[in-house]
């Protein structure tokens, strides 16, 4: 189950990292080309693209680096004990975590996501709903509840 | 009260262990959760997390970073160090001091110190073990000149600060830091050729260095080093690009961190270290360095909103302010506080937290924000290569497979020189404000 996620959030990662080039490199040519007057305007719908695609990778891959236990953390404490009180400090911080993510990233995001779908806010160039870009936070924090929950278990059977 | 609830549940956090971005969130929302319903504090928090991110600026982080990917893979940092070695290859403890050259230049391309020191750090390494240099002295030497890349321009760190300090020029940012950044390095060079010269001495047994090219006839001597020159010459003209485009206006420091990825996969393709089918996993290992940063930033967005909330900067000032009014004294304090918060934090994650609280407090002494952006930086250079937490001391101790007890004692002179340059780039505003004044970037 985590293998498969950890799959297909690599893949969607991956391509929306390329594509956040690829917006942007279109957006310098764009306004070079407009300024030798190949092309009318400069895009900037493109800018719009990118900004977009860079909160979803920062959430997502924030949810996928639980997965892979990468955050950084001041790690002294739980590396300086061992045996049964190791295992429970782990397994405390991935409670915490776990909270965190359901109760402020998933609830919080819903609340979020629902008023800005609710007040009709778009974009200002491409006229898209704010909601989609907002969705990414309570999607962030299911993945990563699952993730702390799965780390919690982990912990707990090692 | 709140002032209470956020410093306690924060340390209580970051030293149990939870990820110091996570730990940032949590507290901002218990804190908020004191003067506000439930239900509009989480999606205040949710908002102002995900609003921090749609920022343009912003944008340059993964592009750098995915640059620097590039790099590592592309085959760039061995022609750097070539290059480094026909300009001060003739130096008493020459590899030291190409060691610290390069690693100014690979940072300077880069914007990562981590990178630097696994790149730079990594290639040198056993050539200076045959040469009979102490693996020890090898790591610190890497380690502290590996720092000088956030200083030197590009560097993430700086767009980070710009970010929370809420909106300092990144290209002011960018120029201040060339001074101050080769400043240390020299410094840093001074010590490593003074520690190498005097252990040389005791020893007496150490195998001569390489033999130099300055031994050859000058004509072969001249014509390996511009052949090392044009080989380095597609990175460093990077640099150009880069750099003199954010200065002239061309274009903005996004657009030049695209055209920085977009230069280092043409480079990299050109000298053929790199195939298509590598590309997934050199994104893949961009993405992962990215989102752990700009988490960081999401949830010190919700933090530093949250701080403006409770009105807490302008508590920190006015009693910071109530120790002392003399500018001298409070950048002692602040400077001081900084490096204790550097043992232990990494240095997004201690930027994002302390610029809004310390940068108030100094521009109300007359500091320039540009200024202060230096002196935060260089300062927490220090902290990342000192333990318990410092992840260029941990990266450049795993590349010269040493323990990290046995680097503190050839790294300390190395750090008196770091706060030694870190004072004066403190005290002498001119270092770091001169240059940017100078191209009319400062307001």
């Amino acid at each position: 189950m985590k293998k498969y996620l950890d799959k297909t959030l690599e893949y969607v990662l991956i391509i929306f990292m390329a594509l956040m080039v690829i917006n942007i490199t279109w957006q310098v040519l764009s306004r070079f080309l407009a300024q030798w007057e190949v092309i009318d305007a400069a895009s900037s719908a493109s800018e719009e693209l990118a900004r977009f695609f860079l909160v979803w990778i920062g959430l997502l891959g924030a949810a996928y680096a639980t997965g892979k236990n990468m955050h950084l953390a001041i790690d002294l404490l739980p590396n300086s004990l061992s045996g049964q009180r190791k295992k429970n400090l782990n397994m405390i911080i991935h409670a915490i975590v776990f909270l965190f993510a359901l109760v402020v990233l998933t609830l919080g995001g819903i609340f979020l996501t629902k008023l800005t779908f609710d007040l009709k806010q778009t974009s200002p160039v491409l006229f898209m709903p704010l909601g989609y870009l907002y969705m990414a936070v309570p999607i962030s924090g299911l993945i990563t509840a699952f993730y702390s929950l799965w780390n919690m278990f982990e912990a707990k059977n090692n | 009260m709140e002032v209470l609830i956020l410093a306690l549940s924060f340390v209580i956090l970051l030293a149990i262990g939870v990820p110091i971005a996570y730990s940032i969130g949590i507290s901002a929302i218990l804190t908020i959760l004191v003067s506000m319903p439930a239900d509009i504090a989480l999606s205040t928090v949710a908002q102002r997390m995900g609003t921090g991110l749609d920022s343009f600026p912003l944008l340059a982080i993964p592009f750098f970073i995915l640059a620097g990917q590039l790099m590592n893979a592309g085959g760039i940092a061995r022609r750097l160090i070539s290059f480094a070695q026909t300009l001060i290859g003739w130096l008493p403890g020459a590899l030291a001091h190409i060691n610290i050259l390069a690693n100014m230049l690979f940072g300077a391309i880069s914007g990562s110190a981590v990178a630097a020191a696994s790149a730079i750090g990594g290639a040198m390494h056993q050539q200076m073990v045959d040469d009979g240099y102490d693996p020890e002295f090898n790591a610190a030497v890497n380690i502290t000149s590996a720092t000088t890349g956030m200083i030197i321009p590009p560097s993430n760190i700086m767009i980070v600060y710009s970010l929370s300090s809420g909106g300092v020029s990144i290209g002011a940012l960018f120029v201040a830091g060339y001074i101050p950044g080769v400043l240390l390095g020299l410094a840093l060079m001074l010590v490593a050729g003074v520690m190498y010269v005097r252990k040389k001495h005791k020893l007496n047994s150490v195998k001569t260095t390489r033999d130099l090219p300055a031994r050859s006839s000058f004509i072969a001597h001249f014509a390996t080093g511009f052949k090392a020159f044009l080989a380095a010459l597609p990175s460093l003209f990077l640099l150009f690009i880069i750099i003199g485009g954010i200065i002239s206006g061309v274009f903005t420091a996004t657009e030049a961190s695209a055209i920085s990825v977009i230069y280092t996969l043409l480079l990299a393709f050109m000298y053929g270290e790199i195939k298509v089918s590598d590309l997934p996993e050199v994104l893949l290992n961009a993405v992962k360095t990215t989102s752990i940063v700009l988490i960081l930033i999401a949830t010190s967005m919700a933090m530093s909103w949250v701080l403006a909330f409770e009105n807490i900067p302008q508590n920190v000032s006015a009693a910071l302010l109530s120790i002392s009014d003399n500018k001298v004294i409070i950048l002692i304090i602040i400077n001081l506080v900084l490096l204790v918060v550097g043992f232990f934090m990494d240095m997004t994650p201690a930027v994002l937290i302390f610029t809004p609280i310390f940068l108030p407090v100094v521009q109300e002494l007359g500091v320039d924000p540009v200024h202060f952006g230096i002196i935060m930086v260089m300062n927490l250079c220090i902290g990342l290569c000192t333990p318990p937490v410092g992840s260029v001391l941990f990266v450049g101790a795993a590349v010269a497979n040493v323990s990290i007890s046995r680097i503190i004692r050839p790294i300390l002179p190395l750090f008196v020189a770091m706060v030694i340059i870190l004072m004066i780039t403190t005290y002498l505003p001119e270092l770091s404000l001169w240059l940017p004044g100078k191209l009319g970037m400062l307001k």
